[in-house]
């Protein structure tokens, strides 16, 4: 309550007293009301399959049960089994892995896109938005398609580019046949794919940031490196700790890119992501509680692994 | 800023969630006409049912229900196991009839999720229905899914490459081998094939009387470690490291483009390949159709093209994989009477008989005449004829699904030791027969 003007004018203080006490109300119900469709979408749509999940998990669940037989609770026998397999572990340590390099690859190379965005002309600044924005727009079947043709042992442009400058050892080099190679493969797609989301997401940053600040920078001496280093960059933290969250996330569920490429032909089992060993194992061998099961522990997973960012956003507010 | 921030932080947990719930939400099923009473619906897999024969099913049976109609959709060979284990269980979005490919069918007709078909087995043909396919449709001595059409694969070949280098054609395994062997010059394979082909490969092993697992009283043994099995998966191992120039990774290659020549009269990528008959229709010189497009001519030039069928171990022909589906009823359909009615249609003569005039091998042994009596018709049913199947386990889908063979059949054309790597897969396959 704005107390402090009560002593000077007391008698003047009706008319003045609508305004503070509505901005008090008001945050106390209407927030709660435009929440709640927000809150039912995320109930229904992602509560409901959430909880089948979860009993599924607990329960003896394959083609029979899909078929009708009633499943039988089993307690945490499905985890038990899930967590001595020793594919699983293989498969958490490189879907992290890959999901980290993901992640900062992409926000590193978006993060410099952006700079060069706001550094150039404006005219080849919409010639690389255009840009961007097709690579973004594009579908990802076709795109991957498309990147599986240019890596193609045969008749891929990749291999005759590198031919062509004099790299013998190419000529019929099969790009998908190693783990290693494969995965620089699908690097170089899901980089591509995500960094105009950040380039895009962090020049709207860089473009919030003060010139007044960077001049007053300048005039103190400071060069480039450390402008970026000490003056832009924490002014733009907020967005790259989000948008670096959001890779994270997304990065660990890749499920479809590594699937495509796997068509191709490669080693399926030393290939696999989480999202494709869970496909394998609940559409593939018809083993849904295990599959459930993987699905929960990626859950808690991808809380553990984003938890640290959820809490530092939540602490910039207090 | 604070409202910004809790709902960013409302979204990552949001995306979080998603994560989590993606992993076993694909293919939900196609919805269907469920609304007329006499609307039934038939899943056709692939596009190997040409758009004639499906308006002949629709009219005939149109004309032979009347007031009801048939609704034909294709699905995808890929989703097509998934797809079903969705809709067969739900008695609302169940298509009636569905096409699924024949080492498909255990899968399914292990666990009831198709109507038994044996009251009608006589009146569709009977034994003179293709008995692998049958066979591999029956479950506790019923019938539950029943041949619809079979395919067959045979061996492609450049004669002219063939005979400039002075290489006869083969009559037995052995000599297959040999000759590929030799025709392999590092850039044009003697015979292109995928390390990971397993589906061509198990020729080898069926060839030496191998077979790939065994049932005894229910319970399913993988018998790669069975002697025949080995001697015919080094025998592979030998043709594959020989002959082709293809990697040990690849595997369902469009292997009909390395036989056709290359760009500007360029020598073919290879002088031998394994495929499927329809193949026949990817090969031959370029030549323009009637809609004006540049297609193949279909192997017109019989002095560049041929087919022959693998030979056996000792002369005859090697029992090569069978390519084809089996068709059947869902259990839930609604509509049990109008869905025999449409396999009464599928069965009858003219149908069969259309199925053959197309190139797919009519299930009815009676109207296999229909395919012709050229060169490729008649290697087609010879190899057909000894043609043998994947086993019948209830696990075998979830063993093609995890990409099992494709593995073990890479490591054996990397070179690895075949004894070692059939104990190793063995070791992993049986469980998976079983179903658990």
């Amino acid at each position: 309550m704005p107390s402090t003007e009560a002593p000077t004018a007391p008698p003047a203080a009706p008319p003045a007293r609508p305004t503070p006490r509505r901005r008090r109300r008001g945050p106390g119900a209407a927030p709660y009301v435009l929440i709640v469709p927000a809150l039912a979408v995320l109930l229904a749509g992602l509560g409901y399959p959430l909880f089948w999940q979860a009993v599924t998990s607990l329960q003896e669940f394959g083609l029979a049960q899909q078929f009708g037989q009633p499943p039988t609770f089993v307690g945490l026998d499905n985890y038990a089994r899930i967590f001595s397999d020793e594919r699983l572990w293989a498969v958490v340590v490189r879907s992290i892995l890959f999901c980290l390099v993901n992640a900062f690859a992409t926000v590193g190379i978006g993060v410099l896109l952006a700079l060069l965005m706001k550094a150039v002309h404006p005219a080849i600044r919409i010639v690389l938005q255009i840009g961007l924005l097709l690579a973004w727009a594009m579908p990802m079947v076709a795109a991957v398609t498309v990147w599986k043709w240019l890596f193609d042992w045969r008749t891929g442009v990749i291999n005759w580019v590198l031919v062509q400058m004099g790299f013998d050892r190419y000529e019929g080099h099969t790009w998908l046949a190693q783990p290693l190679s494969f995965f620089f493969v699908a690097t170089v797609i899901i980089v591509w794919m995500s960094v105009p989301f950040v380039a895009l997401s962090v020049y709207a940053a860089l473009t919030q940031v003060s010139d007044e600040v960077l001049e007053a920078a300048r005039i103190d001496g400071a060069g480039p490196t450390r402008i970026f280093w000490h003056i832009t960059l924490p002014l733009v933290r907020p967005v790259l700790s989000i948008v670096l969250l959001l890779q994270i996330i997304w990065d660990l569920r890749v499920f479809a890119q590594i699937r495509l490429l796997q068509d191709a032909g490669a080693p399926v089992s030393e290939t696999n992501l989480l999202g494709n060993f869970i496909f394998e194992l609940g559409i593939g061998r018809q083993d849904f509680a295990g599959a459930a099961a993987v699905s929960i522990f990626v859950l808690a997973l991808t809380v553990l692994i984003s938890w640290p960012y959820v809490r530092n956003l939540l602490k910039e507010d207090a | 800023m604070k409202i910004v921030r809790i709902a960013a932080a409302g979204a990552a947990v949001a995306l979080a969630l998603t994560a989590c719930s993606s992993g076993d939400d694909g293919g939900s099923s196609g919805s269907d006409g469920t609304a007329e009473a006499a609307d039934i619906t038939l899943w056709l897999a692939g596009a190997d049912t040409p758009d004639e024969l499906r308006d002949y099913l629709k009219t005939t049976f149109e004309e032979e229900n009347p007031g009801s109609t048939l609704t034909i959709e294709e699905q995808d060979w890929n989703d097509l196991v998934t797809k079903l284990t969705t809709a067969l269980p739900d008695e609302n979005n169940t298509p009636d009839v569905v096409e699924i490919g024949n080492t498909q069918s255990p899968t399914f007709t292990t666990i009831g999720a198709f109507r038994d078909l044996t009251p009608l087995y006589d009146e569709l043909g009977g034994d003179d229905l293709l008995p692998s396919f049958v066979e591999v449709g029956q479950a506790d001595g019923k019938n539950y899914a029943l041949p619809y059409y079979f395919g067959s694969r045979y061996m492609f070949y450049r004669p002219d490459v063939w005979s400039a280098a002075g290489v006869e054609k083969p009559t037995t395994l052995a000599e297959f081998g040999d000759a590929v062997t030799a025709l392999n010059n590092g850039t044009q394979s003697g015979f292109a094939i995928g390390g990971q082909d397993w589906r061509n490969g198990i020729s080898w092993v069926f060839a030496n009387g191998g077979e790939l697992a065994t049932e005894d009283g229910g319970e399913w043994t993988s018998t790669l470690s069975d002697p025949n099995t080995i001697t015919g998966l080094e025998q592979w191992q030998a043709v594959y490291e020989g002959a082709s120039n293809v990697p040990a990774t690849e595997r369902d290659v469009a292997y009909w483009d390395f036989l056709n020549d290359g760009t500007d009269g360029a020598a073919p990528a290879a002088a031998t390949i394994m495929a499927p008959g329809w193949a026949r229709w990817s090969i031959g010189d370029l030549t323009t159709n009637d809609d004006g497009e540049e297609v193949r001519d279909g192997m017109a030039d019989t002095s560049k093209f041929g087919i022959f069928a693998l030979p056996g171990t000792d002369g005859g022909l090697a029992p090569v994989f069978a390519g084809g589906s089996n068709i059947a009823i869902s259990a839930k359909s609604q509509h049990p009477e109008l869905s025999e009615n449409l396999l009464r249609i599928i069965f009858s003569e003219e149908y069969q008989t259309m199925l053959g005039e197309n190139g797919l091998g009519p299930a009815n042994a009676q109207y296999v005449d229909s395919l012709g009596d050229d060169e490729f018709a008649t290697t087609m049913i010879e190899t057909a004829a000894a043609s043998k199947l994947t086993p019948a386990a209830p696990g075998w889908a979830a063993v093609e699904a995890a990409f099992v063979y494709e593995e073990l059949f890479q490591a054996i054309a990397e070179g690895g030791d075949v004894t070692a790597l059939a104990a190793e897969y063995d070791e992993r396959i049986t469980p998976m027969l079983n179903g658990s």
